[in-house]
């Protein structure tokens, strides 16, 4: 009862928000079984609004609400720049990617990224790419689905004291429950509801240090000047509000760009671009989604810094070592059970947002791109398959999250530097460039990747001062020139002329 | 708060209006869409 007593508000929103997307699920289980079409991209006929909330909610995890909030406790209300990044990312995946993907995609039926590639550069290499990419997807994608299983799993065992086995067990069940019932629909639609929780939620996490000291006023004359210390044991005094002294502008460059380039290159990312119904609502989500994402992020890119008004000098001189923390001591130390109830539910949304977005391209991957190539099989029982792919991979996932291993974290930022060096310039290129080959294809993303692991492992942290360029730079670089070179170079492997008109036939201008 | 990191807050805002502006002045066209616009000149036309 005194459990009960402690956690009735938390428990109450809980309940409320998984048996919402449990419910969106069983309202398109028979919609979504229809044929693979409507599984994969559902029958491209999302509203933009939708897509907008969802491409948001699938970009931003939990990582974000917590991990990047929680940084500038250390780093100060500079930290925002990282959101600048992210927002012109965000734009540039809209503006550049959106509307060709969304035309191009439909032409080629395609459905997946890794079948895009195959139907669009109809090269002798394109099988290659497409199992190849698809091996990618899965590879890559592994950590990071275990990174936000066992966030969220650890905000249940320190919000509800539900042990962290369970906690992880309940997240990647609810999930992927949800995802293989309503398969894109479901996807999309809990995306998007999610994606309205967290957008609140942004808004109310940064207004409860102001309510906690009595207003916007005292709270920014606080953190002003403080008496607390940086993670090295140095007086902070003006830093938190003073440009790049507490964190180093090519360190914000690094995190911009490495996690911002996951928006042009992602699959989880692109493939909403395939679902949006029709042109204006294509429109409506390109200027919504940069509004909902930068909004956001200037709530929460802050927020760490502004705690710095909530907090003593010992509990600042702990926390700045725990940034992690930082979001929990808040709400913990604010004490209302409602707005702690309501933000638990923005973090969830944000992890099961990208866990859904990311299950769900796992198994079309795994299904679509490798296992149809190998053994021809009938829409059902493509739908079918990939249903139990997914639940086959959350059992995956759930093993790795009970043992996971060290610098997972890690892992999963470098997975993003994996998908911008390969994914992009051959997402680009067959956007734009009628004349990049499958070849320009096959080996960018051979040298992109080959470049992201070696600066990674043999260059960054052994070469002075490279130390805070990320690997998702030289990856990138190198892999587009490479695209551009070798298409040149393999001119004779280009599609021929009837089938580029039909791919290039209707653009935006 | 200095220019430079206020710069991060109102940055974000004045790119969200910037990529409006820019998607107001878009013409953007979805595979399909063109058939029943095309259609349509030709019965305006007719």
């Amino acid at each position: 009862m005194e459990y009960l007593a402690k956690n009735w508000a938390v428990l109450v929103i809980m309940i409320f928000y998984v048996a919402f997307c449990l419910g969106i699920g069983q309202w398109f289980k028979k919609r979504a079984s229809e044929n693979v079409d409507a599984f994969y991209v559902a029958k491209r006929e999302i509203p933009g609004w939708a897509i907008a909330l969802a491409f948001f909610s699938t970009f931003i995890s939990t990582n974000t609400y917590i991990g990047q909030a929680g940084f500038s406790f250390q780093a100060g209300l500079s930290w925002a720049w990282v959101g600048v990044y992210w927002t012109g990312f965000c734009m540039i995946s809209w503006l550049l990617l959106g509307p060709r993907m969304r035309s191009q995609t439909a032409k080629l039926k395609s459905v997946t990224i890794p079948d895009y590639f195959d139907y669009r550069y109809k090269s002798s290499f394109s099988k290659v790419i497409r199992i190849f990419s698809a091996v990618i997807i899965i590879f890559a994608t592994l950590w990071y689905m275990a990174a936000i299983a066992k966030g969220c799993a650890h905000l249940l065992t320190s919000t509800l004291g539900i042990p962290y086995a369970w906690g992880a067990f309940l997240i990647i069940f609810i999930t992927t429950l949800y995802s293989v019932m309503g398969g894109m629909y479901s996807v999309l639609w809990t995306d998007a509801l999610q994606g309205i929780i967290m957008f609140f939620v942004a808004i109310l996490m940064v207004m409860v240090p102001a309510m906690y000291v009595g207003g916007w006023g005292p709270l920014m004359d606080g953190i002003a000047h403080t008496t607390h210390l940086t993670a090295k044991g140095q007086p902070m005094g003006d830093g938190l509000m003073t440009f790049c002294t507490l964190v180093s502008f090519a360190y914000i460059t690094s995190i911009g760009f490495a996690v911002g380039m996951k928006q042009i290159a992602e699959p989880r990312c692109l493939i909403r671009f395939y679902s949006v119904d029709n042109a204006k609502s294509m429109k409506f989500a390109m200027i919504a989604t940069p509004i909902l994402l930068g909004v956001s992020l200037a709530c929460v890119f802050g927020l760490g810094a502004l705690v710095h008004g909530m907090t003593t000098d010992t509990e600042a001189a702990y926390l700045v070592k725990h940034t992690d923390q930082v979001v929990g001591f808040m709400l913990d130390k604010f004490g209302n059970p409602w707005v702690t109830g309501i933000v638990m539910a923005g973090l969830f949304a944000a992890g099961m947002s990208s866990f859904a977005a990311v299950s769900i391209i796992v198994g079309t991957a795994f299904v679509g791109d490798i296992w149809t190539l190998f053994k021809p099989m009938s829409q059902a029982k493509q739908v079918s398959s990939t249903k139990w792919l997914m639940w086959v991979y959350s059992a995956i996932i759930f093993i790795i999250t009970l043992y996971p291993p060290a610098g997972i974290v890690e892992l999963t930022a470098f997975s993003g530097a994996v998908f911008a060096a390969g994914f992009f310039p051959a997402v680009f290129g067959g956007l734009y460039l009628r004349w990049g080959t499958g070849k320009g294809v096959f080996w960018s993303m051979i040298i992109g990747i080959g470049t992201t692991l070696l600066w990674r492992f043999g260059l960054r942290f052994y070469l002075p001062g490279m130390k805070d360029i990320h690997e998702v730079i030289p990856g990138f670089i190198v892999s587009l020139i490479a695209y551009l070179i070798i298409s040149k170079l393999t001119s004779g492997d280009m599609p021929d002329k009837e089938h580029l008109d039909h791919v290039f036939h209707t653009q935006e201008s | 708060m200095d220019f430079l990191t206020g710069m991060a807050y109102w940055g974000i805002i004045l790119l969200a209006i910037i990529n409006a502006f820019i998607v107001f002045r878009m013409k953007v066209k979805i595979a399909g869409e063109e058939d029943e616009d095309e259609k349509k000149n030709v019965c305006s036309v007719g």
